[in-house]
């Protein structure tokens, strides 16, 4: 999508600021970021130009790729301000004093050109009070866009809009940061905290003190207000070791003054001493001495250790051992109803905390926006909760909701007793509503250019469905396949239906296919659980028709006579990286992690890993001619499990073309590939099968003694030894020599026969059962 | 009575021949014991059982043990027999040197068990438990406790117990109700009644030494918060000979079908002071390291006691005229044939002899894996060893104790009407027999331990150790044409134990009961197919000596290889009706209403 944002700025470089920076880079837009001169400083430029320097080294990155880097200009708002004269969009993320930001607003508009936006990155100071006294010009190109940290990772952008912003300047700044910027742009009231702050610092509040009060440990806290509620595991004390205990006060503090009397917030917030002194003790969570939470290495050990929220003391963490605790996990999907249902203290906790967020979740609107939607919205992207507010109420009760409330003597909110009888969201005839506050539903539409699965679900019957994977009929003669198995671990009924998709597609005259789904990894690669099973029981063959399978699927794909595109997001490791190896073409999300990495459980790809790479780097453009080059790189990339930590990166690493297609936003991923699918259906004829030429056991010796030198540095491990030498045979091509032809089967016939040799080796199988042990790579 | 020799033969077949009995002492720990000291101990052991043990045992079961005012006395010559049987040191073969035993492998240890069985199960019961709590204590119990009452239990003057079950509850052992009160002097006071505890009171020692499971106040609920303590009968002096009385009483004991020399007990503690053995609420860790020996023990128990009816139904057959044979007679200076000549007491006796075998080689493995994991240098060798014993335990718990039951029924059968009555003593084998399948877990119990606990434990890696093994073996012989009748059988069987394997993993995890219902059938599938496997690495071993000539010994080599071929054409089939049960679910069980029934 085309927009008028060619060049941003950003002054304040600080953690946030020089994080938006950067994501403007990754979108390839130039910025400039400035920042202050310090006192006594020769380089005036420092404090901007460490901060980019800063985030080269940071993990995770701020940058997609480092080249991004080159496209942000540094300098200070004393020498530089005429850097702002050609930007589109000046982003102000300095620190939150009103006469520092006031005064910088005079600066920017004197050098800014005429309809350039100008926003703030403010989250405590209100609007109206930003630009108090500034220009009606300013005030028309004004608004707040509230960025939540780290800026590249971190879906939310909340947007406020002054009663004098221009239409156009808030639509222009919201396409840019929904198709550039990735972000999902939720449009709130000029009210303290805006959405998420608002409503998650009350959240924290409610769960520290309600802990404190009824005597819970952080543990059975993070339970509690954790996993059975969709909640990340971090819950709220360890979301405050994450965060920083020191953010508090300041956040505290600013909601203290600018919250009305009577709201919830002040019933619950008092002076805590703990934190207080916690903070001064510099205990202020994991970027400190620790927090909550603390690894205690004191006589060589390593041991997780609480702070009893009672006496203040480090003790020994240990696991809960709630009745509640137990019930909620037994209870499974229904784990927040068992909690809230159950009598002990651990019940009382989750009503108490639970009920008094839902509630004033709910009393959100229309203090803050009209919309729950949007207040689900910021709380998923902005706090990782797996489901919003009023998804939750709506999977509670709002009859059940409001007697917890009753019974708790906590207040109901207006907008909560005009629901009795109603959920937040229906579905009819496949549209999604959702209530207002006058009773009546408006329906929720997706904008432009979002195509969502899940729509489809719900409206449609797949085509062909199985327990692992389902094709989707999703419009215009194209078709989605999509995984559906447990992490979308890739299976033989996948498998299955890959042969069977291929088959229909030309048989009921679609024209492409797509390779997508919604889950929070494309795939993390084979079904390891099913193949170790095998392996323990020593169905050998069970497993070479795995492998098999496996490679067939793939090459069906291929081969198949309508354009194939994949369309990942998350992580795409092993199978889950060797099907988009296959596809005509990628339309990959920025957020995608590819890579090769079977051999971090003994193993190495089996399923044309190890020939699709082969074959791109004897392309690359960068790699010097010659078949040895493209093997070393392919050895090299596989042996040490690279996995790309952008798409961006990916294409640097040659598991994505330069021409295939990167989506910034998510929601926008699945309507990119299809057009991308359907681009390539006229004159659509399948790649020519690849022929290779490989340098036989005379590159195996070369590829040997760059492993001996791994070996000699202590880089890699005996089974590792083991592992790189069977890439290595399959790389350099077998028994074969530069004269000889190779065709893609025989690569695949290489790659079964180290496959099947390394999955009966008993150092292979240690690795494969400790990763499913222990979700961690062992180093035999 | 029907008599009883020791199978010595068979045994030095399996320790020497079969499994690496002869190379036994280059391990650590037992480099004294090399095969002729070993030799010289199963002789002497087969002296005791054949003459001490086995001429008591049918007067035991006639008398029984009497109760009195909380007094148990045990039948004639057992007193005197268990004197014997300190003074040769029976009682401290398998324990450790430092408490005065003889650390004998559990190679050694596993066929003495077996002789004293097949003679007088009963008595072995008492010395068992003195085992088993041997194994407990000394596996927990802080050094101070083993120093005080090991060396006394290791030489027999003390005997031991292990009190688990109570009135409400025997396999949920997370239910029990006696409570251990700490007196704040390092001991406890425990309160409570347990049932059916044997050994639990008789007189052929001077001090009985309780292991009891108890829960401590703070204890959290269920089999988490179960500690174990040590309660003895008399309190021991300052020169720990037995002082006061403590308080434990025996309160009755039970009548029951068998075993009826071993003495079955309610016990009833009463503030008696104990010791915690272990840590706090970790007694089921400790029980389970007793119950895993036990499990083995008892699974012997089965073996031997099939044995004894073997040996007694092979002497009947032999002997006993009566018609002639389908195709002519073959014994014409007598008025009739020995039943023998019929191919149905041919079917039984076979059939007897090719389970116990089996058994006896599985049993061999087993222990040398236990030997293996307990003295082998290498932590890779240990820890597969440790695999191997974890998985097969309960298949020679439930296994050999259901073929051991089978064979004693056949045993009474080969007799005819003189099986039924008592003066041969082959229907006691059946008595004594049937609690082997019930206590130490049911064998329902040991079912749901391999499918439930065994099968998945890390990622199924315990699989490993016998999967691959079979399958290594299976295509090494592949193309040897001569062992094909042996190596087809036990290929085929193998399939089906990895397709019910696959099977019974994959719908347990959908819905638990599935796996439930696979469970006995699959134990027994999986235990047929391992004594297949013993079965043809049986037969390689008889080949091999044959063709070296066999040294005199060829009619016990043939005889191998022709049981061998019974039990691959006439026991194996077994798994393929086994594998039919597993592959068929358990709807047509649960889809059954409770009034339905």
């Amino acid at each position: 999508m085309e927009t008028t944002i060619k060049k941003v700025a950003v002054i304040g470089a600080g953690v946030m600021g020089a994080g938006i920076a950067a994501h403007v880079a990754n979108a390839g837009v130039p910025v400039v970021l400035l920042d202050i001169v310090p006192a006594g400083a020769t380089n005036r430029n420092t404090i901007a130009e460490t901060a980019v320097e800063k985030m080269l080294k940071a993990d995770p990155a701020p940058f997609m790729s480092k080249r991004c880097a080159r496209l942000i200009t540094t300098g200070n708002i004393e020498d530089n301000l005429d850097l702002l004269a050609d930007c589109d969009w000046i982003v102000e993320a300095v620190i939150e004093r009103l006469d520092i930001k006031q005064d910088l607003y005079k600066k920017v508009d004197a050098v800014r050109k005429a309809g350039s936006v100008v926003s703030s990155n403010t989250s405590t100071i209100p609007l109206d009070q930003l630009t108090g006294g500034l220009s009606d010009a300013f005030k028309a190109d004004f608004c707040i866009t509230h960025f939540f940290n780290p800026p590249r990772y971190m879906r939310l952008l909340e947007i406020v809009q002054g009663p004098q912003t221009r239409a156009d300047a808030i639509s222009t700044v919201s396409a840019f940061a929904d198709v550039r910027l990735g972000k999902s742009v939720v449009m709130c009231k000029d009210r303290p905290g805006f959405i998420g702050n608002r409503l998650g610092i009350l959240w924290i509040l409610a769960a520290t003190v309600e802990a404190i009060d009824n005597g819970l440990t952080v543990e059975e806290a993070d339970a509690i207000i954790g996993r059975p509620f969709g909640i990340p595991k971090t819950g709220v004390f360890g979301l405050m070791d994450l965060v920083g205990l020191d953010l508090m006060p300041h956040v505290l503090a600013s909601m203290v003054g600018s919250l009305p009397a009577g709201d919830t917030f002040h019933i619950l917030n008092r002076d805590l001493d703990l934190i207080k002194k916690m903070i001064a003790d510099g205990y202020t969570g994991r970027k400190g001495k620790g927090g909550f939470y603390r690894i205690n290495k004191a006589g060589g050990g390593k041991v997780k250790e609480a702070v009893d929220l009672k006496t203040g003391e480090y003790r020994v963490s240990v696991k809960p051992q709630l009745a509640s605790i137990s019930a909620a996990t037994e209870a499974g999907k229904k784990a927040a109803a068992a909690l809230l249902a159950h009598p002990d203290k651990g019940g009382v906790y989750a009503r108490r905390v639970m009920a008094r967020t839902l509630a004033y979740a709910a009393s959100l609107v229309p203090d803050v926006t009209d919309s729950v939607a949007d207040i689900d919205e910021a709380m998923r992207l902005g706090y990782n909760w797996k489901f919003g507010p009023f998804e939750l109420i709506d999977s509670i009760g709002v009859d059940a909701l409001i007697a917890i409330l009753s019974a708790e003597g906590m207040e109901v909110p207006p907008f909560l007793t005009a629901a009795v009888g109603k959920t937040f969201y229906k579905v009819e005839d496949g549209k999604r509503y959702e209530l207002r506050l006058d009773g009546s539903y408006a329906e929720l539409k997706r904008p432009d250019g979002v195509l969502m699965l899940e729509d489809i679900k719900r409206t449609s019957k797949p085509l062909l469905k199985n327990g692992s994977a389902a094709l989707w009929d999703i419009g215009d003669g194209v078709v989605c396949l999509e995984f559906t198995s447990k992490m979308n671990a890739l299976d033989p009924e996948i498998l299955k239906l890959i042969g069977q998709a291929v088959k229909l597609v030309p048989q009921k005259g679609y024209k492409a296919l797509v390779v997508y789904n919604e889950g929070s990894n494309f795939s993390v690669g084979a079904n390891l659980g099913l193949a170790i099973f095998a392996a323990n029981i020593a169905a050998w063959p069970i497993i070479e028709e795995m492998v098999e399978g496996g490679q067939k699927a793939y090459m069906a794909l291929k081969r198949a006579p309508f354009p194939v595109v994949g369309a990942p997001s998350g992580m795409a490791l092993g199978g889950g990286c060797e099907i988009l190896l296959h596809c005509d073409a990628v339309q990959a999300h920025a957020e995608t992690y590819m890579g090769l990495v079977e051999v971090g459980v003994g193993l190495i790809p089996g399923w044309g890993g190890c020939k699709e790479m082969l074959h791109r780097l004897s392309r690359s453009k960068v790699l010097p001619r010659g078949p040895m080059p493209a093997v070393a790189k392919a050895f090299e990339t596989i042996s040490t499990a690279t996995v790309a930590k952008s798409a961006m990166d990916a294409q640097e690493k040659s598991f994505l073309r330069e021409t295939d297609g990167i989506t910034m936003n998510r929601y926008r991923l699945l309507a990119d590939a299809k057009a991308k699918a359907l681009a390539l259906v006229e004159g659509y004829a399948p790649a020519e099968p690849i022929e290779f030429r490989l340098p036989g056991p005379s590159g195996k010796v070369a590829l040997e003694m760059a492993l001996g030198q791994f070996r000699r540095m202590g880089k890699a491990t005996p089974h590792d030894e083991v592992v790189s030498m069977q890439l290595a045979g399959i790389l350099s091509g077998g028994a074969t020599d530069h004269t000889e032809v190779l065709k893609e089967e025989d690569i695949l016939a290489l790659e079964r026969k180290a496959f099947m040799t390394l999955v009966r080796h008993p150092g292979t199988l240690a690795r494969v059962e400790h990763m499913l042990l222990t979700g961690k790579p062992l180093r035999n | 009575m029907a008599a009883y020799k020791a199978p010595l033969r068979d045994m030095r077949f399996v320790m020497n021949e079969l499994f690496s009995g002869t190379t036994l002492h280059q391990l650590p720990g037992y480099e004294d014991m090399t095969p002729d000291v070993i030799d010289a101990v199963l002789e002497e052991a087969a002296k005791i059982c054949e003459q001490v043990l086995h001429p008591i045992n049918r007067s035991g079961d006639e008398e029984g043990c009497t109760y009195e005012n909380g007094v148990v006395r045990t039948p004639k010559g057992f007193r005197e027999a268990y004197q014997t049987f300190c003074d040769g040191g029976w009682t401290s073969i398998a324990c450790k040197p430092e408490f005065g035993g003889q650390g004998m492998p559990k190679l050694v240890n596993s066929m003495v068990e077996e002789m004293i069985c097949s003679s007088n199960l009963s008595f072995g019961m008492y010395p068992g438990l003195s085992h088993g709590a041997y194994v407990a204590l000394e596996a927990y119990g802080a050094d101070e406790l083993k120093q005080q009452y090991l060396p006394k239990m290791v030489s027999g003057e003390w005997s031991g117990t292990m009190c688990l079950t109570e009135p409400h509850c025997g396999t949920d052992l997370g239910m029990i109700r006696t409570k251990a009160e700490p007196r704040g002097d390092g001991s406890y006071a425990i309160t409570g009644t347990k049932i059916f505890i044997s050994a639990g009171e008789h007189d052929l020692t001077e001090n009985i030494i309780h292991l009891v499971l108890a829960k401590l106040p703070d204890a959290p609920e269920g089999a988490k918060g179960i500690s174990l303590f040590l309660v003895p009968k008399f309190l021991p002096d300052a020169d720990n000979t037995p002082g006061p009385r403590n308080g434990v009483m025996c309160g009755a004991i039970e009548h029951k079908m068998g075993i009826k020399a071993s003495a079955t007990c309610v016990m009833n503690f009463d503030g008696a002071t104990g010791w915690l053995v272990g840590q706090p609420h970790k007694g089921m860790q400790a029980m389970f390291a007793m119950m895993n020996t036990e499990r083995l023990a008892v699974g012997v128990q089965g073996l031997g006691l099939g044995e004894a009816s073997y040996q007694g139904a092979l002497a009947y057959a032999k002997d006993r005229i009566q018609g002639r044979s389908l195709t002519g007679t073959k014994n014409p200076e007598a008025k009739a044939d020995p039943i023998l000549v019929h191919p149905d007491v041919r079917r039984m006796l076979l059939t007897q002899k090719a389970t116990m075998e089996g058994s006896r080689a599985l049993v061999g493995w087993v222990a040398q894996a236990l030997d293996l994991a307990n003295h082998h240098p290498d932590p890779a060798v240990r820890q597969e060893s440790e695999d191997l014993v974890a998985l097969l335990t309960p298949i020679v718990k439930a296994l050999l104790t259901d073929l051991g039951y089978e064979a004693t029924n056949i045993g009474v059968q080969v007799y005819g009407g003189h099986g039924y009555i008592r003066e041969w003593g082959m229907e006691q084998y059946i008595r004594d027999a049937r609690i082997a399948q019930i206590y130490e877990g049911t064998n329902g119990i040991q079912a749901l331990d391999l499918v439930g606990r065994k099968m998945p434990a890390n990622a199924g890696r315990s699989l490993r150790r016998f999967f691959h093994p079979v399958a290594e073996y299976l295509e090494a012989k592949g193309d040897d044409d001569d062992m094909e009748e042996f190596v087809l059988p036990l290929a085929k069987a193998f399939t089906r134990l990895q397709q019910a394997t696959g099977a019974v993993a994959q719908k347990g995890m959908v819905n638990r009961d599935e796996a439930g219902a696979a469970a006995t059938d699959y134990l027994r599938l999986f235990g047929l197919t391992a004594l297949a496997y013993l079965w043809c690495r049986t037969v390689d071993v008889a080949r091999a000596r044959l063709a070296e000539g066999a040294n005199g010994d060829a009619a016990f080599y043939e005889a191998k290889i022709k049981t061998a071929r019974f039990y691959m054409q006439r026991v194996l089939p077994q798994t393929g009706a086994l594998f039919s049960c597993i592959m068929a679910g358990g709807a047509s069980m649960m889809d059954f209403a409770d009034h339905e029934f």
